[in-house]
């Protein structure tokens, strides 16, 4: 059974009101939005492949040093203290509050993680076209978890911290604010560069002669 | 195969595949899709009774996430707990007008616009409203991309506690209103999420000839 109905191939059915379309064909950096509800159909990017990819790959690497390094170091009157995203996690479940320190440790260090593996999984597999397992799988779930990463918002929290407290204490930026930042940067962009409809496609692609075999 | 463009692919017995957009005919179609693997659903399941749960339940934890304090803080010995009110309160009286007013856009009004506006989508759907169609979709989609913003002052929260622990001379601890506010910001995320629009598109009439 092939893995989408072939009659249908040709449509497209709006996602925000359902509204059946002919599926329009656009170039690279286009939109096509619906036109009755205005959300958007299709968007075509670049070489979204292998950009997912690089910023994957990108991401996989700056994930480190901005958990592992100070984000943040106070000193004051002669005694310092620095600031991890895992720390901050760690003093709320100390003051008992395990429930948001569940919350903080899940928006900020898991599903980031779990973002870039997925997209790396994906991308890769797409760009070599390895059938690797579990790739719809892993596409679907990068995209339900894509607004459950919460770096950027992380990010304005330390910077309003930072105003807060610079009145009562002197503050030094650490290489972990930088890493993040450059994160975040790649996150955001790897986002806006993931042509879903392209992605969906090619894993038909990917799928379809496995069937065949079988 | 009669299918027409410009007409709601539910009326037509066709079933558009959540995740992917793969289209279905609803008789022929597979328990779940074939190629994203998503369970097949004309609409999101129970979409307005999830919606409304997960929307009282976080309209009724504003109240606590206002009135209990979100840190106590410490000072030369001397404590005093901070409500999320208090804390833009004290921004503005030191003259931080604009960080002021940031933590005020994440922690009350965005919170607040969003309760109120998937309320609006609520009404609309029951009521059969089909007034005013393309500004409801922009309004959803903006409560939709705003939610994860209202949890800046959770993380506010986080970084201050791990920072200021300086024994006697400073402490910050985080108290049990953070707990109820982390919720309203779930809940509401949530109930965006099981809101399904095209169910108030359904009532709308088709413009096809």
């Amino acid at each position: 059974m092939p893995t989408t109905h072939p009659d249908y191939r040709h449509l497209i059915a709006c996602n925000e009101c359902d509204l059946l379309l002919h599926r329009p064909v656009i170039r690279i950096s286009q939109t096509a939005r619906c036109p009755r509800c205005q959300s958007v159909l299709i968007s075509a990017r670049a070489n979204s492949i292998e950009r997912s990819l690089a910023l994957a790959c990108a991401g996989l690497i700056l994930i480190l040093p901005a958990n592992l390094y100070p984000l943040l170091t106070l000193e004051l009157l002669g005694q310092s203290r620095s600031e991890t995203i895992f720390s901050s996690a760690m003093a709320l479940f100390q003051d008992g509050l395990w429930g948001v320190s569940l919350l903080v440790l899940l928006f900020t260090i898991l599903v980031p993680i779990c973002k870039l593996c997925l997209l790396f999984w994906v991308s890769l597999g797409l760009q070599m076209r390895w059938s690797l397992p579990g790739l719809s799988f892993a596409l679907r779930s990068y995209l339900h978890l894509d607004e459950w990463g919460m770096l950027e918002v992380y990010l304005v929290g330390v910077l309003v911290s930072v105003v807060k407290l610079a009145a009562m204490a002197s503050l030094e930026p650490g290489p972990g604010l930088f890493c993040l930042a450059a994160l975040i940067l790649v996150t955001t962009l790897s986002s806006s560069m993931l042509d879903k409809d392209l992605f969906w496609a090619r894993i038909e692609a990917l799928q379809e002669p496995d069937q065949d075999g079988r | 195969m009669g299918v027409k463009t410009g007409i709601s692919a539910a009326k037509q017995q066709l079933i558009s595949c959540h995740d992917c957009h793969a289209l279905w005919p609803v008789e022929e179609a597979p328990g779940h899709c074939a190629r994203c693997g998503s369970r097949l659903h004309l609409r999101k399941p129970a979409a307005m009774t999830r919606t409304w749960a997960l929307l009282l339940t976080s309209a009724f934890l504003l109240l606590p996430a206002n009135l209990l304090p979100i840190m106590q803080i410490t000072s030369l010995g001397r404590g005093e707990p901070a409500t999320i009110i208090g804390g833009i309160l004290e921004l503005t009286q030191h003259g931080l007008y604009g960080i002021a007013f940031i933590v005020f856009l994440a922690s009350l009004l965005i919170p607040i616009g969003k309760l109120c506006g998937l309320l609006i989508m609520l009404f609309t759907l029951q009521m059969g409203w089909t007034t005013n169609m393309q500004q409801k979709m922009l309004m959803f989609r903006m409560v939709h991309w705003i939610g994860r913003w209202s949890m800046l002052d959770i993380f506010v929260v986080a970084v201050l506690v791990s920072l200021v622990q300086m024994g006697n001379l400073a402490q910050i601890s985080g108290q049990q209103g953070t707990t109820a506010f982390a919720g309203v910001v779930i809940c509401t995320m949530l109930a965006a999420n099981t809101f399904d629009t095209r169910l108030i598109w359904d009532r709308y009439p088709d413009e096809s000839s």
